[in-house]
């Protein structure tokens, strides 16, 4: 019998039964697009055999290493153009939750920025901002803006009869149910804002380099369509994905330390860190 | 029990009175509560019993000065109530906690709401965690403790305020019977602890009875106080007291008085 609390125990279980079959599916499924393209099935022209992608891969990430520039430049397009629109989307919702008359003006200009095709206003964008990295930064902050204040102002405009009537009876100032309430109130709300938001910031910086540009994975992905080199091409798709994944577990790593009291290990993690913290106050 | 009627009582004993309080909603055409009086002697726990839509919550309400009354006034320490103040604290039907808050943080909230909290406050919040027999849980989240755990924070906070007058309105109701009748017992205890006047709503006779000095029995259609019934039984009161003989005859009263309308 194995002894189910020895670590080196649970982590080769761990990989046999919830690791292996993923790598066994990506491994089959590679194996048959190498198949398919090999027989002639697809031709090689319009999707290159894996093995192909691969050596772009590693003519891209390693032996050339041109990737990389590119990749920070449109990781910094989409973060900045993310902070700029976050910021702009919290203020608004914060003074829209605050002023109802706030939100009466402002609420049509956000619907109407938002049923418009953010996408649409690239040529605007490049004409305005020029080719280099403002317009993509302008793009993505316009993009990422709607779904962040539209969450955020429903977090803080959320009605829970119960507690206002606590803190009315507490005699609390309106500041001081917003702050110690509607804002924590609204955290998880704003969070999943947040991580809308940054995803769509991608690909605002992304389209916009398709558009017009001279730097960036989105101009290096149309350069090498152009020149028909698709598998060059897919290996620097590859790298936008890794972007997205770094931008979505970070809003994830923070979702998770700030809005802790929802998971309950992050609880039990933040409730010792409190009584640590607790023990000389009393 | 010396004065069976809180009428006679002397009048400096009395620390919250109403004369002619009425409250009615939607332009009038809703009476929640009609022409009630009453005078609450210090230290007295009074439970408001009575059918759905009589009024008790209404009346509590109004005690606390969430919502001003339509007719009449309340005077709570000899002044009238215009709205809430430190000498008043209400407890809900829900815990009404902070899910971001520890059991203490959550304790010490009428605390920051006043200004910032000293180290004897925090103290303070610590030991009525440990008068509601939670000091193992200070630091735990509200999602980290059961429903009856939940209600003895709100307790605690309840009486973090330093309030002298309670008003719990069917603080326990959304518990199990069991949960329920032991938090009953606490309460008792430590009400009479801190020597608190207690207003408590509920719609069960018997728990009524088995909390109070007086139960205030309340009908429906318009809301109104029916009549208040002293209950003399002595203190402390093991939960066997509700088979004598007593105890049921004052059921009976209660109940005579309810089914009259």
């Amino acid at each position: 019998m194995h002894n189910k609390n020895s670590p080196a125990t649970f982590w080769v279980f761990e990989f046999i039964f919830r690791v292996l079959p993923h790598l066994v599916l990506f491994a089959v499924l590679i194996w048959l697009w190498e198949l398919a393209v090999g027989t002639g099935f697809i031709t090689s022209i319009i999707i290159p055999r894996p093995s192909k992608i691969g050596g772009a891969i590693v003519e891209l990430y390693i032996t050339e290493g041109t990737i990389y520039r590119h990749f920070f430049i449109t990781l910094t397009e989409a973060v900045v153009g993310f902070l700029i629109g976050a910021t702009i989307a919290i203020s608004l919702a914060v003074s829209s939750s605050l002023s109802e008359t706030f939100k009466r003006y402002v609420i049509p200009y956000a619907i109407v920025l938002n049923v418009t095709p953010g996408i649409a206003l690239t040529p605007v964008i490049i004409a305005w901002f020029g080719y280099g990295m403002g317009s993509k930064i302008a793009l993505a902050a316009i993009i990422s803006f709607f779904p962040i204040f539209v969450n955020t102002l429903t977090g803080l405009v959320q009605v829970d009869e119960d507690r206002e009537e606590l803190f009315q009876s507490l005699g609390a100032t309106n500041y001081q149910v917003f702050r110690k309430f509607r804002v924590p109130a609204a955290l998880p709300l704003m969070f999943a804002g947040l991580k809308i938001g940054l995803t769509t910031a991608l690909i605002g910086a992304v389209v916009a380099e398709f558009a017009q540009a001279t730097d960036g994975v989105g101009v290096l992905m149309s350069r090498f369509s152009f020149q028909l080199n698709m598998a060059a091409s897919l290996a620097t798709l590859m790298s936008m994905t890794t972007i997205g994944l770094i931008l979505f577990y970070t809003m994830e790593f923070l979702d998770d330390r700030i809005v802790f009291w929802r998971r309950e290990n992050r609880r039990a993690a933040a409730s010792r860190a409190r009584a640590r913290a607790w023990k000389n106050q009393l | 029990m010396p004065d069976p009627t809180i009428a006679q009582s002397s009048t400096h004993d009395i620390v919250v009175s109403g004369q002619g309080v009425g409250k009615t909603f939607a332009d009038g055409s809703v009476i929640a509560l009609q022409d009630a009086h009453f005078n609450i002697k210090r230290g007295s726990f009074v439970s408001l019993v009575g059918p759905s839509g009589c009024g008790k919550s209404t009346l509590l309400r109004l005690i606390s000065g969430l919502i001003p009354p339509t007719s009449g006034e309340i005077a709570v320490h000899g002044t009238p109530v215009t709205g809430p103040r430190a000498d008043i604290s209400m407890m809900f039907q829900k815990a009404t906690l902070l899910d971001w808050r520890t059991a203490i943080e959550n304790v010490l909230l009428p605390t920051e709401i006043n200004g910032t909290p000293t180290k004897a406050d925090k103290n303070r919040a610590f030991d009525l965690l440990k008068l509601v027999g939670l000091e193992d849980f200070a630091f735990s989240f509200p999602a980290q403790l059961s429903g009856g755990m939940q209600q003895r924070v709100a307790l605690a906070r309840l009486l973090q305020t330093g309030a002298d007058i309670l008003l719990l309105d069917e603080p326990f109701g959304a518990l199990d019977e069991f949960t329920r009748e032991h938090l009953n017992l606490e309460l008792m205890r430590i009400v009479q602890e801190v020597g608190a006047t207690a207003f408590f709503v509920t719609h069960n006779i018997a728990e009524a009875i088995f909390l109070a000095d007086q139960v205030v029995v309340m009908t429906s259609r318009p809301g109104r106080m029916a009549k208040i019934v002293d209950v003399d039984l002595e203190r402390p009161r093991p939960l066997s007291i509700q088979t004598s003989v007593e105890f049921n005859k004052l059921v009976e009263d209660v109940r005579e008085t309810l089914g009259e309308m």
